[in-house]
């Protein structure tokens, strides 16, 4: 009797979980399936656009890097978002705060001459979070005391961050020459790439190893979404701001500050978007222009909402994205897609997230299918 | 300096800068009093103004581009409607899907139909609809001056968009409609419990809100700036909804309050070549506008209340 109903109860949360992995996977096949659609009624071969984004994002250990090189700020962006989410928070403008640490980590990496990497690393990834955070306590303290939403006040404030960025580039931090750009970051202040941390040898032997542009920034980015599932799930920092998400009334009843979670939820978000900033000047760019980031906190939006705002859900869905947006290029240059088809299939990964009810509608189905086809 | 910047030309702009914002955040408003958050509109004007530009591209009629833009406006508004009406979705993150969408869906059929990214060829902009010399002497025509470069120099939207203020404040507070619309967003339940279908009021809000984002699409880009230009919306759509809230979900509320931002806007950009008075960075001054509405969300919120029952799904029954 007893074994019998371990074995539903196990069942039972079997499906459970899989409902929950389901529906994202399902809301991203759809997301696909709409965007080729579009590719066909456009007049284009979406088998072909597909196959030439796969191999773009897939094909060789050079693509894979271009992949993981992706796929390193949007799991930063994606924890950003999802952070705020989990309090009921939406920092739709993390691209600002993201801009901002990449701003402090450009103007800081160019003057750390001399100082071990090992100091200089930390030291700025330090930094950009503070910046990121900086930008996002406007928004926060305006959230908290007089509330005011955080979708316009962090959006307008992602303008005004562009405007700064535009200025510092062109004017006061510019580096001599034509372009407007700032200097490029002392050797130290760069994140190295996996090719540079392999002898010469071990590449020739191993070319998997030798992953293009790929930096290690990844396994930053990785360590990140683990601390911050741990102090999601274990730490009373994160026990109150998933309380603030789920209830505030109820939250507020057991003693919990909203107002405060509500700041701090928003300053780390923050934070996580000015190391997403930091992390692709150290590791990629290695200085910044004008517009450097194309929009890497804006998908941090539908990478969160497609790990339904789970800290490592976020890694497979950021390098989701990462591949969709490494291998756009190839699809543009083999197949003639447009990559703005990216943006679309970004859209509708978060339009089919957010209508749930039609994803478990759609899952639901094509159980009843399976079940009544078996029988 | 003062007399050259105190001009009629300031206060017109002011106007101008104000109707897609006013047209859009007119659009909120009546969204929003249906208990629907609409943080589409962003994307909504950019759908509106793309497809109206591609109107007049092809057929060389600006009018009939005004009429696209605002059925464009609509039919990306449905998806918002099946999303948060009958889905009963998130109703923030379904705007935002739309938002990205609009960027998408216009820089692909951009490259698609006109084979390059940016902006597209210069269309045949609305004319204003009237044109008055100047009139008098002295005073008299001094008057004349500002009241002819104030009020009577604009594009037909600009006027359309004050007649929508005025008519919908009306209807909002004088008719059956009007009293559904604020029941649906205060008290949904009230309402159905009245025989009248929420999804339907809302639905038809949604709808409403759509329209009117794609005639500001179409005032954009058929009486402004004459192209099309990717993303040039600028979180345009954004500054509506604070307009919105600082209009306290009324329409002339609204106009009004996006008259506010105009004139910061317009006051910007009359400023910028006095570099030997105010010497600053131009971002310094393209800033404003977004500067303007964190400040003014900050200054009114709290003492402003949206309907209650905005962003909740409802369940029948």
């Amino acid at each position: 009797m007893n074994g019998s109903r371990d074995a539903v109860t196990a069942q039972r949360a079997w499906m459970a979980a899989l409902q929950k992995i389901g529906t994202p996977i399902v809301s991203a096949i759809l997301a696909i399936a709409v965007g080729s659609l579009i590719i066909w009624i456009s007049g284009y071969d979406p088998v072909a656009a597909f196959a030439a984004l796969f191999k773009g994002a897939f094909g060789g250990p050079k693509q894979v890097g271009e992949t993981v090189l992706r796929a390193t700020p949007l799991i930063l962006a994606g924890l950003a978002v999802g952070y705020g989410f989990r309090a009921g928070l939406f920092n739709i403008g993390a691209e600002g705060q993201l801009m901002m640490g990449g701003l402090l980590t450009a103007w800081l990496g160019v003057q750390m001459v001399g100082v071990s990497p090992l100091i200089t690393v930390p030291v700025l990834l330090v930094f950009a979070s503070f910046a990121g955070a900086a930008w996002a306590f406007v928004p926060a303290i305006l959230k908290a005391r007089v509330g005011a939403h955080e979708v316009i006040t962090t959006m307008m404030l992602s303008h005004v961050a562009r405007y700064v960025v535009s200025w510092l580039t062109a004017g006061p931090l510019k580096a001599p020459g034509q372009i407007p750009q700032t200097e490029t970051l002392t050797t130290s202040a760069q994140i190295p790439r996996f090719q540079s941390i392999f002898p010469e040898g071990v590449l020739e032997a191993l070319p998997f190893l030798g992953m293009g542009r790929a930096h290690i920034g990844i396994l930053i980015a990785i360590v990140v979404a683990v601390g911050v599932w741990l102090v999601l799930r274990y730490t009373t920092l994160g026990y109150e701001n998933r309380a603030v998400g789920l209830s505030p009334w109820a939250a507020e009843t057991a003693g919990v500050s909203v107002q405060w979670t509500t700041v701090k939820a928003l300053c780390i978000s923050g934070g996580l978007a000015g190391l997403a900033g930091a992390v692709e000047v150290m590791g990629l760019h290695h200085r910044i222009f004008d517009q450097f980031s194309a929009g890497v906190g804006f998908t941090g939006i539908a990478v969160a909402l497609l790990a339904k705002n789970h800290p490592l859900g976020i890694i497979p869905a950021a390098l989701l994205f990462g591949a969709l947006s490494a291998g756009s290029g190839t699809m543009q240059l083999e197949a003639g897609v447009s990559q703005k088809i990216i943006l679309i299939i970004q859209a509708l990964v978060i339009f089919f997230v957010a209508a749930e009810g039609l994803v478990n509608w759609f899952i639901r189905k094509r159980q009843k299918e399976a079940t009544s086809g078996a029988e | 300096m003062l007399s050259d910047v105190i001009t009629p030309d300031l206060f017109a702009a002011a106007l101008r800068i104000a109707t897609p914002l006013a047209l859009a955040a007119i659009g909120g408003t009546i969204c929003e009093r249906s208990g629907i958050v609409n943080i589409a509109l962003e994307g909504i004007m950019l759908v509106g103004a793309f497809f109206g530009t591609a109107t007049v591209l092809a057929t060389g009629s600006p009018w009939l581009g005004v009429l696209v833009a605002l059925v464009a406006g609509v039919a990306i508004s449905a998806v918002h409607a099946v999303a948060s009406v009958n889905l009963r979705a998130d109703q923030v993150v379904s705007g935002t899907a739309i938002n990205l969408l609009a960027l998408g869906l216009t820089g692909f059929l951009m490259e698609l139909w006109y084979g390059h990214p940016g902006t597209t060829q210069p269309i045949e902009t609305l004319p204003p609809v009237f044109s008055f010399g100047a009139m008098g002497e002295g005073f008299i025509g001094e008057v004349w001056r500002w009241v002819n470069g104030v009020f009577l120099s604009h594009t037909p939207l600009v006027y359309l968009a004050i007649a929508i203020a005025l008519v919908a404040q009306w209807a909002m507070y004088h008719t059956r409609w009007g009293l559904r619309l604020r029941g649906l967003g205060e008290h949904p339940r009230a309402v159905d419990t009245a025989g009248v279908s929420v999804a339907r009021g809302r639905w038809v809000a949604v709808l409403m809100s759509g329209a009117l984002g794609g005639l500001a699409g179409a005032n954009l880009s058929i009486e402004q700036v004459g192209v099309f230009q990717e993303g040039f919306t600028n979180g345009r759509g954004y500054i509506a909804l604070a307009a919105n809230i600082f209009g306290r979900w009324t329409p002339v509320g609204s106009y009004l309050a996006s008259l506010l931002f105009g004139f910061a806007d317009a006051l910007q950009i009359k400023l910028q070549p006095f570099r030997d008075v105010i010497d600053l960075p131009p971002e310094f001054f393209l800033m404003v506008p977004y500067v303007v509405t964190v400040v003014v969300l900050a200054g009114v919120i709290g003492r402003a209340v949206g309907p209650a029952a905005v962003g909740v799904p409802y369940k029948k029954g």
